[in-house]
């Protein structure tokens, strides 16, 4: 049991971010759940830069990034992430709104994780999250190699 | 017949050997005159005629300046050099003579010839009393009849003809002066091989010719090639060339022994001759032959001025019908339908009898036609063997076109004109066939040859044929209102290809905001939806105190949000299917089938189906958007049969020709045929929203992804019995057309 990280989850809309978090509440996770409400936090805590340049060493166990996001939007948040030696294997979901194709090629080609529609029924969106949180913060393996710092 | 015409027959090859004599060189003159050449550098004499002496006496001798009278006229000679007047022409009194020099190279041709009695006030008397006559003629055939006449008495020939070339070069006689010495010609034909194209050439730039007698022994001119040159000297502007044989012979067959041509020249085009004839042999003096010319240029400029006094009559009428068609064609939107409507006009605009219009889609006639596998055989002769002219005009189809002759009564002329580069397009005139009698000077078509020499024809007695496969010649105002036209079409024609250009880019742009708009709907409307849902849930699970109403509203909250949400999502999916590329692979459609049953069935676990599901062909298509077809069909099946007992579906496929059919039966509801109409469309239920639920966009999506494949759906069922949809699919084989 790999000790428990941190969920990176990367949200603008207030109440998505609030359905998200009861969701991920359900799933009685003890990971730690940090929040970035914009792209150029989350690059921010990612690469411990800025607010985050003092915090406390260690990646986050999955980002759950919202693809339409203000400043730096979520494509090129997975673009930055996938293209550091240092932080490509930190498993990314990206949850979107859209079904629209580009978006889904597009983040596919940047090597996203897993790449989530938020499905109108709440139910569903439970479960696709808390399927989420469970696989990514609890099973899932880092790469063999790597050691968290 | 002409002044210097040759007689070869049209069906011999001997008509070859007749049009390549090298009548321009004969290396001889005519005894009525005498000629030497100077080298134009320093007037020395470089050939000379056998019979100069006769003329000049010891004047000229080959190799020395000429002298005596003729070296005194030297210096005009030097003089007129250097201007660019063609010819000089000065009297040499102590001998009676008038010569005459014109350039040939660096040589100077000059040629002596014996002044005549007239005075030179007589000549201008009769010009003057012929160009006032000419003046009061109200038509051209008067101004015709009147210049052979004139001309008759002037040169005092036994007859004048007045001759007028067709556009084949057949000559036909259409005034005649005579004093009955000579056989009347008056409106007999001759052929064109009468006058090769040679001696037309030199017609046109040697205006008259004279033979004073054709049993004339011809005087050759020594050395026979030029010293500088060694070539022999060109005598197309001489006046004394000696003619062919074969043309003498022509002129004996003729019964003339004397003859002079003067040729019509209109707008630098040969109009035709003006020829004199007498039996005996007869001459006309040098000066009385420039009368006969200006005379004949008086005649031709009259005959201009008429024809385009004609010409611009009837260009005015055909000019008022192409604007009245244009006016037509450009308020409307079908040019072809437009003109053809207009059917009368359209074939007086260049006064045919009946016109057809071949487009790329469409085949439209008026009038008299042949039939339409006829015409199509005239447009792809058109097509293949015209395929770089815009208008092809001909009165006598048939000889172009062989096959023609099946359909000459109707089409023997045709005048077409190209609409489009790109594909056969043509809108083509027609005229019927006019059966003519032509009398011919002479069977034309008759061998006269023996022993390998060219002989005229011995009789010139008036000869009738009957000419078939022809109609009357298209005029050259009408071939101009015909381009006209044709410019008008192309024009409209090219507007329209702009407008639609046009049309395209404002859909293409529209398109674009149509994505943008349903992007943005994705995005910003499907959250607002989710959040209502999800709240409502969380405020239910929480509030676990609230009564029974209050329950029942927060429910219906869920479901209207739900099925909002779920709205925006098959119409996002139904909108991304117009833009989305189509990934096409083999696809098995027994697995598929079997993959969609399992997903249906897993979302409505209370349902029991009996499902029949034969072989199916495997597809060629976009797997995904296929599963997508399969789902909306089998889930509406299951759906619709759910208050059967047993529901039974059935899927099932063949592969036809070029198709791979699927189909889906089922037991349930079905539908009345009459709405079958409305199956396929958005937003179309057949059924109460209440009884089965979905957004109505189901076989809407079905229809636009078989579409996508450049396939076919189908829908057939009857109320209460159940409902068979098929689609058909182009099959693999096909697929590099069918999906291209």
């Amino acid at each position: 049991m790999p000790e428990l990280r941190p969920i990176l989850l990367v949200e603008d809309s207030p109440r998505d971010l609030e359905l998200t978090l009861a969701a991920l509440e359900k799933c009685q996770l003890a990971n730690d759940i940090v929040i970035a409400r914009d792209g150029a936090e989350a690059v921010d805590y990612l690469f411990s830069t800025g607010q985050y340049a003092e915090r406390e060493e260690g990646d986050p166990t999955v980002v759950l990034l919202d693809l339409k996001l203000p400043k730096v939007d979520g494509l090129e948040v997975l673009e930055r992430v996938k293209q550091d030696p240092k932080l490509r294997h930190i498993p990314i979901v990206m949850l979107t709104s859209s079904r629209e194709e580009q978006d889904l090629v597009r983040s596919y080609q940047l090597g996203v994780n897993a790449f989530v529609v938020k499905p109108v029924e709440f139910n569903e969106f439970f479960k696709a999250i808390q399927d989420l949180g469970v696989f990514w913060a609890l099973l899932n393996e880092p790469p063999p190699g790597y050691r968290p710092q | 017949m002409g002044g210097g015409s040759i007689i070869a027959d049209i069906t011999t090859p001997d008509l070859e050997t007749c049009a390549r004599e090298p009548i321009h060189i004969p290396g001889a003159i005519q005894p009525h005159g005498a000629l030497f050449v100077l080298r134009a550098s320093d007037m020395i004499v470089v050939q000379a005629s056998i019979n100069v002496t006769d003329y000049l006496g010891d004047d000229i001798v080959v190799g020395e300046r000429p002298r005596g009278a003729v070296g005194g006229l030297l210096d005009s000679i030097l003089q007129w050099h250097q201007t660019p007047e063609p010819t000089l022409q000065i009297p040499v009194a102590p001998y009676g003579l008038i010569v005459v020099a014109h350039r040939s190279g660096r040589s100077i041709i000059v040629e002596a010839e014996r002044e005549e009695p007239q005075t030179a006030s007589q000549t201008f008397t009769s010009l003057r009393s012929f160009v006032q006559t000419l003046a009061q003629q109200a038509d051209h055939d008067a101004s015709l009849q009147v210049t052979a006449r004139f001309l008759r008495q002037l040169t005092g020939f036994d007859r004048t003809l007045v001759y007028q070339f067709d556009e084949d070069w057949n000559g036909q006689v259409v005034a005649e002066a005579g004093n009955g010495a000579l056989p009347s010609y008056l409106d007999l034909r001759f052929p064109a091989s009468d006058i090769p194209a040679q001696a037309r050439a030199l017609y046109a730039t040697n205006p008259v010719r004279i033979i004073p007698n054709a049993t004339y022994d011809a005087v050759p001119i020594i050395p026979v090639a030029n010293p500088d040159t060694q070539t022999p000297l060109d005598l197309s502007f001489a006046q004394l060339r000696s003619v062919s044989p074969v043309h003498l012979e022509y002129m004996r067959n003729m019964g003339t022994a004397a003859s002079m041509s003067v040729s019509i020249m209109i707008d630098g085009r040969l109009w035709g001759l003006v020829s004199c004839h007498s039996a005996a042999p007869h001459y006309v003096g040098i000066v009385t032959r420039d009368v006969c010319e200006l005379i004949v240029q008086s005649l031709a400029m009259r005959i201009a001025a008429q024809q385009r006094e004609v010409s611009s009559a009837s260009r005015a009428q055909l000019g008022r019908i192409t604007s009245r068609l244009l006016t037509l064609m450009s308020s409307g939107t079908k040019w072809p339908e437009e003109l053809i409507d207009a059917g009368d006009d359209l074939q007086a605009q260049v006064g045919a009898d009946g016109a057809a219009i071949i487009t790329e889609t469409g085949y439209f006639t008026v009038g008299e036609c042949p039939r339409e596998d006829e015409v199509r055989t005239i447009v792809r002769w058109l097509e293949e063997e015209r395929s770089d002219a815009d208008l092809v005009a001909s009165h006598s189809l048939a000889s172009e076109l062989p096959p023609a002759s099946a359909f000459a009564a109707s089409a023997s002329g045709v005048l077409a004109v190209r609409i489009s580069e790109l594909h056969p397009s043509w809108v083509i005139w027609f005229r019927p066939e006019v059966v003519r009698t032509v009398k011919w000077g002479g069977n034309p078509h008759k061998l006269v040859t023996e022993e390998g020499r060219i002989h005229p024809r011995n009789s010139f007695d008036a000869w009738r044929e009957q000419v078939h496969q022809q109609a009357k010649p298209w005029t050259e105002s009408e071939l101009s209102a015909a381009r006209d036209l044709r410019r008008a079409i192309v024009g409209i024609v090219l507007r329209r290809a702009e407008e639609l250009a046009e049309l395209t880019s404002e859909l293409r742009r529209s398109n674009k905001e149509l994505e943008a708009f349903s992007y943005s709907v994705s995005h910003d409307l499907r959250a607002p939806f989710r959040h209502i849902v999800g709240f409502a849930q969380l405020l239910r699970e929480r509030e676990t105190s609230l009564d029974a109403k209050s329950q029942h509203y927060l429910r219906n909250i869920s479901e209207s949000a739900l099925a909002a949400g779920r709205l925006v999502d098959d119409l996002l999916n139904f909108s991304q299917l117009g833009r989305a590329s189509i990934a096409s692979k083999n696809v098995d459609m027994n697995k598929l089938v079997e993959e969609v049953i399992k997903s249906v069935m897993l979302s409505r676990p209370d349902r029991q189906v009996e499902w029949k599901i034969g072989r199916l062909p495997t597809a060629w298509g976009d797997a995904t958007l296929l599963r997508q077809v399969w789902y909306n069909l089998i889930d509406n099946a299951v759906k619709y049969s759910r208050d059967r007992e047993p529901a039974v579906i059935s899927i099932d496929g063949s592969t036809a020709d070029d198709v791979t059919v699927y189909s889906i039966s089922d037991n349930g509801v079905g539908f009345d045929m009459a709405y079958v109409g409305k199956l396929f469309g958005v937003f179309q239920r057949l059924q109460r929203a209440e009884d089965f639920d979905g957004t109505g966009i189901g076989l809407a999506l079905v229809r636009r992804i078989v579409e996508r494949h450049n396939g076919t759906v189908k829908a057939t069922g009857e109320e209460d019995k159940g409902a068979t949809f098929t689609f058909a699919l182009p099959t693999p084989e096909k697929k590099g057309r069918a999906l291209a």
